[in-house]
């Protein structure tokens, strides 16, 4: 049940997706993969991504334009 | 305690599915991680877009007052930007990610976009045809060339790496994303080239092609019926992409 923070801000869309599912694939069920971006693009197709994955999706949005995406590998 | 709903997608059928507080995603997230840090609370943003607001009416009054079209392009300028960014509609995006991941619902928005301006555009020329008044827009009916064709590679290449296309880039520069700045700056030099070497595409490339204007060839109606029915089947098309892309879990 480890957590890993994935450090995006600054990077623009598609890079933040690339890393996330380079790094879902290090990952074993059960384990949360916390996304950290602020391009406003990136907010929308990494949980699409990760939902059409089938993983469990939380977003929150933690400073104005920034936001941390949770996917917990379900499978 | 909070408990939380997660909506499951199962063989195309939605059902509810209660998990239980200790397996929520940001409840496990603050057993672990908040702890010890304490967050700053969001600055109230509202009175700025209301200043902002009367800024945009009162500049767009004063553009009215000089030039009447001048205030409708401030007007439509600014409603395009808005729901450009609200709506985080990307042609980028349209075009990279049904490659990058299968999911083709920005592509299938830009088709619905393309349909109904089409529409839009057909209404206003077709207008203009039956009462006899001249075609507007006919100066954008330019051959179809080489030209596109690469000019379509190299636009694609620098949208994918600039993280943006042309309006992409200039919504986030509004949104304050720094490195688009960079990406406007060099998308400013790139047109500035693009304008000077203008004139050798249009003399050796361009002006070899031919200038297709659909009703010339259709007929009004058969135009309009023709360019529909492409995008219906560019549509299906992506539909069934991202089926198959996506692990049958769904995700529209």
């Amino acid at each position: 049940m480890k957590e890993v923070v994935l450090d995006c801000f600054g990077e623009a869309c598609p890079v933040p997706l690339v890393k996330a599912e380079k790094a879902m694939v290090d990952l074993e069920v059960g384990d949360l993969l916390i996304v950290q971006i602020d391009h406003s693009c990136a907010m929308k197709n990494v949980p699409e991504w990760a939902r059409g994955q089938g993983y469990n999706v939380e977003i929150e949005e933690i400073e104005d334009g920034e936001w941390e995406v949770f996917i917990e590998k379900t499978k | 305690m909070k408990r939380l709903l997660i909506i499951k997608r199962f063989k195309g059928v939605n059902y509810l599915s209660e998990t239980n507080a200790t397996s929520s995603l940001s409840q496990r997230r603050s057993a672990s991680r908040e702890s010890g840090r304490t967050r700053k609370p969001k600055k109230n943003l509202i009175p700025h877009g209301i200043a902002t607001f009367i800024i945009f009416i009162l500049l767009g009054a004063w553009l009215t007052s000089k030039e009447p079209s001048l205030g409708i392009m401030w007007m439509t300028g600014i409603a395009f930007g808005f729901i450009l960014q609200r709506s985080r509609f990307c042609f980028t995006a349209s075009m990279r990610d049904p490659l990058l991941t299968g999911v083709t619902s920005v592509l299938r928005s830009v088709l619905v976009a393309l349909a109904i301006t089409s529409i839009g555009f057909w209404a206003i020329k077709y207008g203009a045809f039956v009462k006899g008044l001249p075609i507007p827009g006919m100066g954008y009916v330019v051959p179809i060339s080489f030209a596109t064709a690469i000019g379509a590679v190299v636009f694609g290449v620098g949208m994918v790496i600039a993280g943006g296309c042309a309006s992409g880039t200039l919504m986030r520069v509004g949104e304050g994303f720094m490195m688009q700045i960079l990406s406007l700056a060099f998308f400013v030099l790139g047109s500035l080239v693009g304008a000077h070497d203008m004139g050798w595409w249009q003399d050796n490339v361009i002006s070899k092609g031919t200038a297709v204007f659909l009703p010339d060839y259709l007929g009004w109606f058969g135009a309009l019926f023709a360019q529909l029915a492409l995008i219906l089947v560019l549509f299906i098309i992506a539909d069934k992409w991202e089926i198959k892309h996506s692990d049958g879990q769904g995700g529209h």
